[in-house]
């Protein structure tokens, strides 16, 4: 990458507006309330910006870290202001899509995984992008292993070790949590 | 947790992983070093590593709409009978969500004005007259306007929901293909024609107005700050600019009067964004000589009535160009225009050959008489052989542009051809039996002149532009 690799924050205008664009295709191709998986959103993007004169990013991965990052916020957004809607009480905003969404996706909760990885990105930011990589970009281990430039098996490891505290984190969240406070 | 806590913990979890499960927990209790903490911390991470089962291992799967819609405030809202699904886009004039219509169950655009401006009574009005006027228009090349809803006091405009992309995106990724290019701009002007016929002016032309379907076709929307004919339904201050200035016509950037010729000044940048994917202000943009270009740069004249002056004639240049693209680089010029431009070079140079026998004539003719003679022949030269040799130059390169060159020629050279011949035979009068030579060839090449601009120019003319005199 070196040094001309632009800053990731200032790109993130451009990838965002990207998944944006793509997202509102999907839906007007496909029936409401269908979902689909972040990574073909994600590589969607890629494809369209890479198409571009001036490519502003480096590399693939380098893009994708970007996306990830985005692609959290965006989701990250989205449930803070369904939560928010649903405490409001205005009953009209809970819609059929709302219910679907519900019961169809098979997603962690995202706003606690959201807290969680942000607390583990305090003391382990790498395990914590790697997170991010993975579950919000939806790069598989190698993949991962180049944008961060290290070896297969040591993301391999550094996954298991963050997908287990993770999982401690938000379980913990509901009971007690002091136990899972590192 | 400390820092080195926690490099322990990782540690410590990873070599245990590494051990099979009976011998695990023993392992733990060797390498924890007596730190009971940290090996009931790693036991408990190893339990949920063990139970973790698909947690994580899929990647996110999200709602369209979530990612679209982004920047909404809550999840789907009802206004009426609208479900609002998700922003479109938003700009001073107003906000235009993509909305579905529950009770005809089909999507629609549905715009508003900021929630700020909802009570400015002045804005509501132009809200319901861009809705009159797009109203007005029925051409498949504008969105249909299918409502004008009042709910709870605000006001909407329920419009045909364009699916596709704007033409901004596409000019972003580079230049269009030339005949991508035209088609694009043809179809913008055919809406032109039907806006323009049913007395409206668009005012607000830019990449962001023109929609592409998936199927390709075009749609220009938003004629949000569209003005009717006719001088009581102007909403803004005379003197008031309104537009978008990159897109703005010099007679709108000072707050003149909008005509038909605005719009078609915007279609012009338009155009020339296509063929070089660029505004072609910016620094640096020299389209590549073409006859495309030459259609854009003619739209984009500064002073109004040297643009085309009808969308219909927009129209019909860049279908011309549509049906011969073998003109756009090389133009290939008929034989019949080849003569025309042989005509004019020819008569270049006879009338600047013809300066040498009438600067004779005047010491001849001597005084006053041979000064006025020869300044008429030399006067007529000059601007005749200007105009023919501009003409030239424009059918060789710009052919486009050529007939709206001739036109503006016209009159002058006709001025100058008359008065050529007329001074040539004077001057051959005047000069008489002093120089018999000089006489007779004054006399003769202005009686050719006079019956070669009355009889074989027009001859010629008629020949080369026969069927269109606009190209």
């Amino acid at each position: 990458m070196g040094s001309t690799t632009p800053d990731p924050v200032s790109l993130m205008p451009l990838v965002y507006d990207e998944l944006r664009r793509i997202a509102a295709g999907y839906m007007r191709r496909e029936r409401p309330g269908q979902t689909l998986q972040a990574t073909a959103l994600v590589n969607e993007a890629f494809v369209r910006l890479a198409a571009e004169k001036r490519r502003p990013f480096a590399n693939r991965t380098h893009f994708v870290a970007i996306a990830a990052l985005s692609m959290r916020q965006i989701l990250v957004q989205r449930a803070r202001a369904r939560r928010a809607a649903k405490r409001g009480g205005e009953p009209k905003r809970v819609t059929l899509d709302d219910a679907l969404m519900l019961s169809a996706t098979p997603n962690v909760d995202i706003l606690a995984l959201d807290e969680a990885l942000t607390r583990l990105a305090t003391f382990d930011p790498e395990l914590a992008h790697i997170v991010e990589l993975r579950y919000f970009g939806g790069l598989t281990i190698e993949e991962t292993a180049e944008a961060v430039g290290s070896s297969p098996a040591t993301v391999k490891r550094q996954w298991a070790m963050a997908r287990a505290w993770l999982k401690r984190a938000i379980e913990c969240r509901s009971d007690d949590g002091a136990d899972a406070q590192p | 947790m400390k820092r080195d806590q926690w490099e322990r913990l990782k540690t410590l979890f990873m070599g245990a992983l590494e051990q099979s499960p009976e011998t695990r927990q023993m392992w733990i209790n060797q390498h924890a070093g007596g730190d009971e903490m940290l090996a009931r911390e790693v036991t408990a991470l190893l339990r949920a590593h063990d139970t973790a089962g698909r947690f994580l291992e899929t990647p996110v799967t999200v709602d369209p709409a979530d990612v679209a819609g982004a920047e909404d405030n809550a999840g789907a809202v009802r206004i009426g009978s609208y479900e609002i699904e998700y922003e479109i886009g938003r700009g001073g004039m107003g906000i235009v969500y993509c909305a579905r219509d529950l009770r005809l169950g089909r999507r629609v655009a549905l715009k508003a004005l900021p929630p700020v401006h909802d009570s400015d009574a002045g804005l509501r009005e132009r809200l319901r007259r861009e809705a009159r006027a797009a109203a007005t228009i029925a051409h498949h090349a504008v969105a249909t306007v299918y409502a004008l809803e009042e709910i709870d006091g605000r006001l909407f405009i329920a419009s045909e929901f364009v699916e596709g992309h704007t033409l901004r995106n596409e000019i972003d990724r580079g230049p269009l293909d030339t005949q991508r290019a035209l088609s694009i701009a043809a179809d913008i002007a055919r809406a032109l024609c039907a806006a323009h016929d049913a007395g409206i002016i668009h005012r607000d032309l830019k990449p962001e107005n023109v929609l592409i379907t998936s199927g390709s076709a075009v749609k220009v929307v938003d004629f949000g700050i569209a003005q009717v004919d006719g001088i009581n339904t102007r909403l803004t201050r005379p003197g008031e600019a309104v537009g978008t200035p990159a897109y703005m016509a010099p007679e709108q950037l000072v707050g003149g009067n909008a005509d038909e010729r605005t719009d078609i000044y915007a279609l012009g940048v338009m155009l020339t964004e296509m063929l070089t994917g660029q505004h072609p202000l910016a620094a640096g943009v020299r389209p590549a000589l073409s006859s495309a270009t030459g259609i854009a740069w003619r739209c984009m004249q500064v002073d109004a009535k040297e643009r085309y002056q009808s969308a219909h004639e927009v129209l019909e240049a860049l279908e011309a160009q549509l049906r011969n693209p073998q003109r756009i680089d090389t133009p290939a010029i008929a034989s019949s225009r080849w003569w025309w431009e042989f005509h004019q070079a020819a008569v270049s140079v006879v009338y600047a050959g013809m300066l040498w026998p009438t600067w004779i004539a005047r010491d001849v003719i001597g005084g006053r008489q041979g000064n006025a003679v020869f300044v008429a022949v030399l006067a007529a030269a000059i601007v005749g052989v200007t105009l023919r040799l501009h003409l030239w130059f424009t059918s060789r390169f710009y052919p486009a542009e050529l007939g709206w060159a001739r036109g503006r020629a016209t009159g002058w050279m006709l001025a100058s051809d008359a008065l050529f011949a007329a001074a040539l035979v004077i001057a051959g009068a005047l000069v008489g039996d002093a120089r018999p030579a000089v006489s007779a060839l004054e006399i003769a090449v202005g009686i050719a002149a006079a019956s070669a601009f009355a009889l074989i120019e027009p001859a010629t003319t008629r020949a080369a532009f026969r069927g269109s005199d606009r190209l």
